[in-house]
């Protein structure tokens, strides 16, 4: 018994060895960096597939660190590095400012005019809201028409209800997602449901297992169930542009899925890797990739996904107040 | 509160003065603490941070211990509840963490009386416990549960120290987890894929002294004070534990401060109140 409780007693004490923390960097210029170089290294997901050389980058930005004093400008240097990514989900957070990457959407013609869809012409002035959902009927009543703006805004299956019925006579559906930056996932699969009418395999994701730039998990599959109660069973068309992004992405890959969906407008910002954060030693959060998702083939969405019918919103039709993109899925629905 | 304790204390009194009418019965007497207290906590959760968050807490535990049974006096069962809540911050003091935990452990001890006034306890316990932690700044990981069951040795000292005029009690308790199970989440995983996709591969663990290991040593003293007695007392927790190439760690010093007391419990169809128990609810 002696025996057995010294053995007990000698691994409380030995064993703490076996389990150590990783060693947390210096909070100093130096030892932010390191952090932060290192975070990306071994959690960010898109290294291979961008095919970014990650330690000559680090060599780069470690000489300029002695250019870089005082706070601000570490900051820049830190949010410049950052940029290589060429990734929206990537940003760097103080308390006096958020690095961001823009030219996913900046280098791309907008498409999009809040201006053109409040004309009469459209929603005009008399539209009703509901969960985040402006709508309302067009092209004298034929199509109902729902701008939603931010997949973080909340609806609840009442809404759908409530805005699918004053819909009843339309023979099909506009969902314009243009400018819609993304928010929860959930919503995505929530609002995809209403266009299914059974559990669909649309996608499948991935999470880094270790430090390497390859080591991801088996893909795990994303489903859209069909939703029990509500379903719109006649055509709906997704309008899309670059500023289509992230959870707005992932809403527009499981229509594409859909039995009576077309995409319509300008390819989706991308914004594919699910992001996560973590801190470096001096407070700043940063926000990265961390789990890739892929459309059903296993493509990558990052980039983002082609729509069905191309169309650019031309400044011809603007300055006569027609949405190009509306018009042209109105035409695709007859 | 000085009402309960107060009412408490008549109760324990009106036992002992009791029991001496009641010539050859013997009655189980069940000890009660409750303590509150305030901690100074550090805490590691790489799913959330890799920074040390560090701040203070307050917490509520509830202890009860009694023999087994008349028959067997070498044999005693405790039941805890523990009930904890805290406010940390990150180095740097730019984010916070809320933390918050429950804890319920049962156990049984063996008694040995190697000399008058010490009273040494040895055997071991099972608690369940469940926490959960929120950075709100995080995206998709703003949270992380802690869930844990465990099997632990553990060990308790009691010497009474006689004073003149009272007699204090101390009391030495250190409980360590053996084996157990344990909830950990996939790193580089959000909780929406893990519980949302219901990737739940590689959540569940087997805890031993290879991965998980802690010790709480609590110190306290016991002394009669007008018409209770009172404890108080310092505890130390550490706990370190692995999964999925992460080591979480914690670590909490409180300071302690609550009333002890016996209590007779009477009901069912064994124990049936002697008739000069008057029970309020007759």
């Amino acid at each position: 018994m002696k025996k057995y409780i010294l053995i007990v007693l000698v691994s409380i004490i030995i064993l703490p060895s076996c389990m150590n923390e990783a060693v947390m960097e210096p909070n100093t210029h130096e030892g932010n960096f390191q952090a932060l170089w290192k975070i990306i290294d071994t959690r960010y997901c898109y290294l291979d597939y961008k095919k970014i050389n990650w330690d000559s980058i680090h060599t780069v930005y470690e000489n300029q660190l002695p250019s870089a004093t005082g706070q601000i400008a570490f900051f820049d240097l830190m949010g410049k590095m950052l940029d290589e990514l060429k990734d929206g989900h990537v940003n760097l957070y103080s308390d006096f400012d958020l690095s961001r990457y823009w030219k996913w959407f900046l280098d791309y013609p907008s498409n999009f005019s809040s201006d053109l869809i409040y004309t009469t012409r459209y929603l005009g002035q008399s539209y009703r809201i509901a969960g985040g959902m402006n709508y309302g009927k067009i092209n004298n009543g034929k199509i109902g028409y729902i701008y939603y703006g931010s997949f973080s805004d909340a609806f609840s299956d009442g809404n759908i209800a409530s805005i699918l019925n004053s819909f009843s006579s339309c023979h099909a559906l506009i969902i314009d997602v243009r400018n819609n930056g993304g928010g929860s996932l959930d919503y995505s699969k929530q609002l995809a449901s209403y266009f299914f009418k059974k559990t669909t395999v649309t996608g499948y994701i991935r999470h880094k297992t270790g430090d390497g730039h390859s080591d991801f998990s088996n893909p795990i599959k994303i489903v859209t169930p069909g939703h029990p109660t509500i379903q719109w069973q006649r055509p709906v068309a997704i309008l899309t542009n670059r500023m289509s992004f992230s959870a707005t992405n992932d809403f527009v890959n499981r229509m594409t899925n859909a039995p009576n969906a077309i995409i319509v407008g300008d390819k989706t910002g991308g914004g594919g890797g699910l992001p996560l954060s973590s801190e470096l030693p001096n407070g700043w959060l940063v926000r990265f990739s961390s789990s890739p998702m892929f459309n059903l083939a296993m493509g990558n969405t990052e980039f983002g996904i082609d729509p069905t019918i191309f169309v650019a919103l031309t400044a011809a039709d603007q300055a006569n107040g027609i949405d190009t993109i509306i018009e042209r899925a109105i035409t695709a629905l007859k | 509160m000085k009402k309960i304790i107060f009412l408490s204390s008549i109760l324990g009194l009106s036992f002992a003065l009791s029991s001496q009418n009641i010539e050859g019965q013997e009655y189980l007497l069940t000890n009660k603490t409750n303590t509150y207290g305030i901690s100074v906590l550090s805490l590691i959760d790489p799913y959330l941070s890799p920074l040390v968050y560090s701040g203070n807490g307050f917490q509520f535990e509830h202890e009860s211990r009694r023999l087994l049974s008349l028959a067997n006096t070498n044999l005693s069962i405790q039941s805890k509840i523990n009930i904890e809540a805290a406010y940390l911050l990150n180095p740097a003091q730019t984010s916070s963490m809320t933390y918050m935990a429950f804890d319920y452990g049962f156990g049984m001890h063996y008694h040995f009386r190697p000399m008058k006034g010490l009273l040494l306890m040895a055997g071991g316990s099972a608690d369940v416990g469940l926490g959960y932690k929120e950075v709100i700044r995080n995206i998709n990981n703003p949270g992380n549960v802690d869930l844990a069951t465990n099997l632990n040795l553990s060990g308790i000292a009691l010497y009474d120290i006689q004073l003149p005029k009272r007699t204090l009690r101390l009391q030495l308790a250190v409980e360590t987890p053996i084996i157990g199970w344990m909830y950990v989440p996939l790193q580089g995983a959000s909780y929406y894929e893990m519980f949302g996709l219901g990737n739940l591969s590689n959540i569940s663990h087997v805890s031993s002294l290879i991965n998980r290991r802690g010790i709480n040593p609590k110190l306290t003293l016991d002394f009669p004070f007008k018409h209770s007695v009172w404890q108080i007392g310092i505890k130390y927790q550490t706990l370190r534990y692995s999964a999925n190439d992460m080591v979480f760690n914690r670590n909490e010093l409180s300071l302690l401060l609550g009333t002890t007391f016996d209590m007779a419990g009477f009901g069912g169809w064994k124990r049936i109140a002697p008739p000069n128990f008057i029970s309020p609810n007759k």
